[in-house]
């Protein structure tokens, strides 16, 4: 029984799929599902390339002339794949590629006779072949450009030859790219001979598709503003030509290759002007859905774009937020490193004179009365200290209060003689208090640092939703936010609040000082004593 | 002499119950909360009171507005309040009604028994005693302001003495004179403050008051 060598074929193939599958299924970055399934696609890619390339020499599915060596393909790539899966990963997209580019000679009878198959179609029938090679050449030169861009261990060589492309995020660079296609296909509509027309044509379409990677490398923001509108446009021609078509008003006959070439349809009979309808709808389709993504007017139309006060506002919020933060977390450092170097360590001297003391206290009686006197010394240093940090992070009277009490305490301990005049009927939410607290605190504290002023007013007020603070001062003036006082502090963490401040401060004074923030006034009253 | 003492804190009440009976003090009630401390100044009717500022139920300055209360209702109740912190608008608060027998402390004054047991009595006594720090503070500011501005540094600095509650051998003691030095700068003291002769407790508190009042 004599095997003939073809019939190993299948087997053949068989066993190195197997062995791959095995090889990507054991392999380091295939620990997750995901990762299986790529190499899984990985793997039937390069097989199903390499007899795709070994068919158009050979015609591997002609059974009766099948060559045995032709095998050897399919098995190196399988041994290649096992072997070696990441330049295997390199070499898919790169074969995608180039076997894209044959299809568009294939079309053009570039090559002569020597093609038989080219993907799934026999070369042969002149009316049929560019119908069916076009479409294929397309989808193998795109999957084949968006495996090298999404593959791993690529990008970063290629974005070295992106120039200002790179600058964009992953979907503005595909959207960029997408000029590619849509030029090519545009051009191809425009004069059929840069793809279809000898040889004078090559040079023209090299130009074209050079001019089409600079103006993706310096300009790629209107390259996909190109590319939309351009594919819109190409979109609504389709439809057009199609219309045109199947109206009856076309003479196929008289065009140089007896068909208009659209996308990947050559338009030359109703069936193909129909497919260049459905292209023409699909192109539109993948236009509009482009629009709003490259173009910030159409989705202002839509509706769908935030107008310029929200973004102004989205920008503030995020700014406010990163102070508040901040200042919080170094607000609770400060604290921390103050208790760990105050009050805790005081309170383990405080513990060791005290044993010292137990130890003393029957032999010499003395020196454990001199550590006890010590020790409450200590305890009393470490509640001085204690006061002074709660002071800090919340002022007494403020937490028993609210702001207008512990405004009018912040007069009395202020250096100068300062002047209240308030009017809050409520308590305000406590952070806002807290904060406006505080800013008033610096303010003051500015004042009778810098000022040289003897006295100063404080107005509180709250109308129409808004606490409005105006602390004057009459000394030198010349107050500058800007000039690294604390102002600018107060400003931020006010701003984290919606609030503002505004300084007016000339030169020879008065200085005056106005907060305002928006906030609402709860009803429950403070009693005042 | 019988006293009220209100603190939440379980741990500071004992203590201030154990200190004021190793002192002779007569305990008539000690309560834990503001409500608690009205009954017991309404029932008990102490000679004086000593008051935490923060109780419950609110847990902010209870203390200090139930004691306000109280002497509003029977002026001069001699009250003495005790807080971890000092301020002085709580300070004016209690001094407004220029009754006297008055007191307002840190908790802190406690670790100094004495002391702190004088400052009960003089509180009891009708007198006024103000926190050191309380003074301290005024004592930088409200130099310069009339009718303050008219007394020398020394008769400011025996006027801050006297607020914090000290007698005039207190005084003496502290500022190395003797008690007639002392004296001598009272009464000058009362003359620059137009204070008219009366009895001189009165004086004193009154001359405090306006020490403190500004």
């Amino acid at each position: 029984m004599s095997v003939r060598m073809q019939d190993l074929v299948l087997p053949i193939l068989a066993v190195g799929a197997v062995a791959a599958v095995i090889r990507v299924w054991r392999g380091r970055a295939a620990k997750t599902p995901p990762g299986r399934l790529r190499g899984l696609a990985w793997c039937a890619a390069l097989l199903a390339i390499s007899v795709s390339v070994l068919s158009a020499l050979y015609p591997l599915f002609a059974r009766n002339n099948l060559q045995w060596w032709a095998l050897l393909i399919p098995l190196a790539a399988a041994i290649v794949l096992v072997a070696r899966p990441r330049p295997a990963e390199r070499a898919v997209p790169v074969v995608l590629i180039l076997y894209g580019l044959f299809g568009f000679m294939v079309a053009r009878d570039y090559v002569g006779g020597g093609i038989n198959t080219y993907g799934l179609t026999m070369v042969g029938n002149p009316d049929v072949e560019a119908d069916f090679v076009l479409p294929q050449a397309y989808v193998f030169l795109l999957l084949g450009s968006w495996l090298y861009w999404s593959a791993e261990g690529t990008s970063a060589r290629v974005r070295h030859v992106l120039g200002r492309l790179s600058d964009l995020q992953p979907r503005g660079q595909l959207l960029a790219l997408m000029l590619l296609p849509a030029v090519v296909v545009a051009a191809a509509f425009a004069t059929p001979d840069l793809w279809l027309g000898a040889d004078a044509g090559v040079g023209w379409t090299l130009l074209l598709l050079a001019g089409t990677v600079v103006v993706l490398r310096k300009w790629p923001e209107f390259a996909a503003r190109a590319a939309t509108a351009g594919i819109v446009g190409l979109g609504l021609m389709g439809l057009a030509l199609a219309a045109w078509a199947e109206g009856g008003g076309f003479d196929f006959a008289r065009t140089p290759y007896g068909g208009i070439l659209y996308g990947a349809v050559l338009v030359s009979t109703w069936h193909t002007a129909d497919a260049a309808g459905v292209e023409g709808l699909a192109l539109l389709a993948l236009g509009v859905w482009l629009a709003p993504q490259t173009f910030p007017q159409v989705r202002r139309w839509l509706g769908m774009a935030p107008d310029a006060e929200l973004l102004g506002r989205v920008q503030r919020l995020t700014e406010s937020r990163a102070v508040a933060v901040d200042t919080a977390s170094a607000d609770l450092r400060r604290l921390e490193r103050d208790l760990h170097d105050g009050a805790q360590a005081r309170l383990v001297a405080l513990g060791m004179n005290l044993r010292a003391a137990e130890r003393l206290i029957l032999t010499s009686p003395d020196a454990a009365i001199a550590l006890v006197a010590e020790a409450r010394e200590t305890s009393a240093r470490a509640l001085t200290e204690l006061r002074e940090l709660v002071r800090g992070v919340l002022p007494p009277v403020l937490a028993d209060r609210g702001l207008a009490d512990a405004v009018r305490a912040l007069a009395l301990d202020c250096p100068l003689t300062v002047s209240t005049e308030i009017d809050l009927p409520g308590r305000l939410p406590a952070p806002i208090e807290t904060a406006c607290y505080f800013a008033v605190a610096e303010v003051l504290t500015n004042a009778a640092k810098h000022s040289g002023a003897r006295d100063a007013q404080v107005w509180m007020s709250h109308a129409g939703g808004m606490l409005r603070i105006e602390v004057t001062d009459f000394g030198l003036g010349g107050a500058d936010p800007a000039c690294g006082s604390g102002l600018a502090g107060v400003e931020k963490r006010l701003a984290t609040f919606d609030g503002i401040l505004v300084v007016s401060s000339p030169i020879g004074g008065p200085t005056m000082i106005v907060m305002e923030v928006p906030c609402a006034l709860s009803s429950r009253r403070i009693s005042s004593c | 002499m019988r006293v009220v003492v209100a603190e939440d804190l379980f741990l500071l009440r004992d203590g201030l119950v154990r200190l004021l009976e190793a002192h002779e003090f007569e305990i008539a009630a000690a309560v834990a909360d503001a409500p608690g401390l009205l009954q017991a100044l309404v029932e008990e009717r102490p000679d004086v009171a000593i008051v935490d500022v923060r109780l419950p139920p609110t847990f902010t300055d209870d203390g200090l507005r139930m004691a306000l209360e109280a002497r509003r209702a029977v002026p001069g109740l001699p009250v003495l309040v005790l807080s971890q912190y000092v301020e002085q608008l709580y300070a004016r608060e209690l001094l407004a009604d220029r009754a006297g027998g008055v007191g307002y402390l840190l908790k802190d004054r406690v670790f100094n028994d004495d002391q702190f047991v004088d400052a009960v009595r003089t509180v009891a006594a009708g007198g006024t005693v103000m926190d050191s720090e309380v003074v301290a503070k005024l004592l930088g500011r409200r130099s310069r302001e009339e009718p303050l501005a008219r007394l020398s540094a020394r008769e400011r600095e025996v006027l801050g003495l006297m607020a914090e509650g000290r007698s005039n051998s207190a005084i003496a003691q502290r500022l190395f004179v003797t008690d007639k030095a002392v004296s001598k700068h009272s009464t000058s003291i009362f003359t620059k403050l137009d204070l008219a002769p009366s009895d001189d407790d009165n004086r004193r508190v009154l001359a405090v008051l306006t020490y403190l009042n500004g």
